[in-house]
């Protein structure tokens, strides 16, 4: 039986770094990818058809720009307020329902790049853009 | 000598936005009371100014990720009526399926996942998950039935792409329409059961004599088309909106607030619809109403959930007999030539009366815009449901005071960033 792998990017593509899950679904070539603006409850039936999910998202910690955080939710919730949406429902919310529902993939990783510039814009920073290239190299060696 | 106190919520949960409350009280007294809205101003309306007429559901579009349909049928209707155009037909019915599709949507996110764990007592739709596996399933299927609607006419399901003045850039066949028959006949069973689901739901005793302000049309429920009626006698025209209602600033709202002039606050919304148009249901809602015992008027804004639902199962029938009455047209759209002229438009987001306002010049070019959404215009009536509450229900601990507070303002299922073009709940009681 394949085990059916599935990469879904997360982020706003007008908001510089907050693109980083986008950019990094754009530049695999290993693993089925998607580009999800909205980390919403949609985002439970996309992954239904999966067994493997990779979660890329921009985080808003603190830490310094590029930083790579690696989370596995089947051990753990997703640590509060590290993934930021502007809108009702984000991908922490998302999992925590999915989990509720028995309907989390047998496996999920997901992967939050530190967002430096979170303004209007369609540029990654340098710190952003060399994290992008680490992740997506490291998911296409997998 | 009673005790004057401070109850705030600085963020509140479960709403589109960003914003607060804020209220002090002395005895039952309510000393001061705001509804703030700190999402910043999104200037909308200026960067409007100089573009092409053609542009404007495209951009109208992205103030809202909830509602989107509304701003684009707003501002087509709007640039329509300044060109003097009238789209009929199918176009028309396409339009009235998508914004059932996006009324499906908005409904059961707000009434499934932000407003029902108040009234089961959970923090969160997560927490009431755990508890409610198969009732939580159901409001996601019905959700993603609103988006799939909004998929296949608008493009895709957020911010659609596929809607111009005029019409649509591309129109659906039969045969994809009627491919979503099956799911529909099944929510229409999933939207009645809702009904049934919040209707049993208890309601705190509170009603207030509201003047509800809606579209009313001569043939349907009003949804994208209509007068603007309320039961205190107004019946304008769209384009007469202006003469009658106004908006001020008030320094602790990023939202204009809008009044009826010379009367005041009004509501909009589901229970405003309702209130003005049910006998104008279609036979399944009506059925529903009836069953979750809403009578022809509904003046307690808590049990403005379970108008939702009837709303849910009236946009499920209606997206169902406009699927089989459909005849694509030869045509998606209809010719729109720009005129130097003022061009009004409104229709009924899920939260309420939409009203759009144009000027145009000879070329096309924007000139003016003016943007009301329904959460503007219910900030008044917010505030006034929050003072009459908080006066009759002082006797609360400050805690279960501040959870009904917020309760009562997710009654209006509040979209802070249409609003706004972010929400914070303080309660100061003095000493």
């Amino acid at each position: 039986m394949t085990v059916k792998r599935m990469l879904i990017g997360l982020g706003n593509p007008f908001r510089s770094d907050d693109a980083a899950g986008l950019e990094v679904a754009d530049r695999v070539r290993t693993i089925e990818a998607h580009r999800v603006m909205f980390g919403s409850y949609e985002l439970i039936d996309l992954w239904e058809e999966a067994d493997e999910v990779i979660i890329v998202d921009a985080t808003r910690t603190g830490s310094p720009p590029g930083t790579v955080r690696q989370f596995d939710p089947l051990r753990a919730p997703l640590p509060l307020g590290t993934f930021t949406s502007t809108h009702a429902v984000g991908v922490a919310e998302t999992i925590e329902l999915a989990r509720a529902l028995r309907r989390l993939p047998a496996s999920l990783v997901v992967y939050g790049i530190e967002a430096g510039d979170l303004t209007s814009g369609t540029a990654l920073s340098p710190e952003v853009e060399e994290a992008v290239a680490t992740v997506t190299r490291e998911i296409d060696d997998a | 000598m009673s005790t004057e106190r401070e109850i705030a919520v600085d963020y509140l949960a479960r709403v589109e936005g960003e914003g607060a409350m804020y209220l002090k009280l002395r005895g039952d007294e309510v000393l001061d009371l705001k509804f703030k809205i700190f999402e910043p101003p999104r200037f909308f309306e200026a960067f409007l100014r100089g573009r092409s007429f053609k542009e404007v559901p495209d951009i109208t579009a992205r103030i809202c990720g909830i509602c989107p349909v509304a701003y684009q049928m707003s501002s087509c209707a709007a640039m329509e009526d300044a060109a003097g155009v009238r789209v009929d037909g199918p176009i028309r019915a396409l339009r009235r399926l998508l914004y059932c599709g996006e009324w499906i949507e908005s409904h059961v996110l707000h009434l499934y996942f932000l407003h029902a764990p108040d009234f089961l007592g959970y923090e969160s739709a997560v927490a009431m998950a755990h508890d409610h596996q198969a009732i939580v399933e159901r409001g996601l299927r019905l959700k993603r039935l609103g988006n799939r609607i909004m998929t296949l006419l608008g493009g895709r399901e957020i911010h659609p792409i596929n809607v111009k003045v005029g019409g649509f850039y591309r129109t659906p066949t039969r045969r994809e329409l009627a491919a979503m028959v099956p799911e529909l006949e099944w929510a229409l069973e999933a939207a009645l059961a809702t009904a049934e689901w919040v209707s049993a739901f208890s309601f705190p005793e509170f009603e207030r004599d509201y003047e509800f302000v809606a579209l009313r049309h001569e043939d349907e429920y009003a949804i994208h088309e209509g007068r603007v009626v309320s039961n205190r006698g107004l019946d304008i025209a769209v384009d007469e909106w202006p003469e009658h209602f106004e908006e001020t600033h008030v320094a602790w709202s990023n939202a204009l607030h809008a009044h009826i002039k010379e009367r005041g606050a009004f509501h909009v919304g589901p229970m405003a619809r309702y209130s003005l148009n049910s006998e104008q249901l279609t036979p399944v809602a009506k059925m529903a109403a009836e069953t979750a015992g809403l009578g022809p008027v509904c003046r307690n804004p808590f049990r403005s959930i379970v108008v939702r639902a009837v709303e849910t199962v009236l946009a499920v029938e209606e997206a169902l007999r406009l699927i089989a009455e459909y005849e694509q047209p030869p045509s998606p759209s209809i010719a729109v030539d720009p005129r130097g002229a003022v061009g009004h438009g409104a229709t009924e987001a899920p939260r309420g009366l939409l009203y759009h306002r144009y000027l145009v010049d000879d070329a096309g070019a924007i000139t003016d815009a003016h943007i009301v959404p329904p959460t503007s215009q219910n900030q008044l009536s917010i505030e006034d449901d929050l003072k009459v509450y908080a006066s009759g229900h002082a006797a609360l601990g400050d805690d279960e005071l501040r959870w009904q507070l917020e309760q009562a303002i997710r009654n209006y299922d509040p979209c802070i960033s249409c609003a706004t073009h972010f929400l914070d709940l303080t309660v100061d009681r003095e000493p």
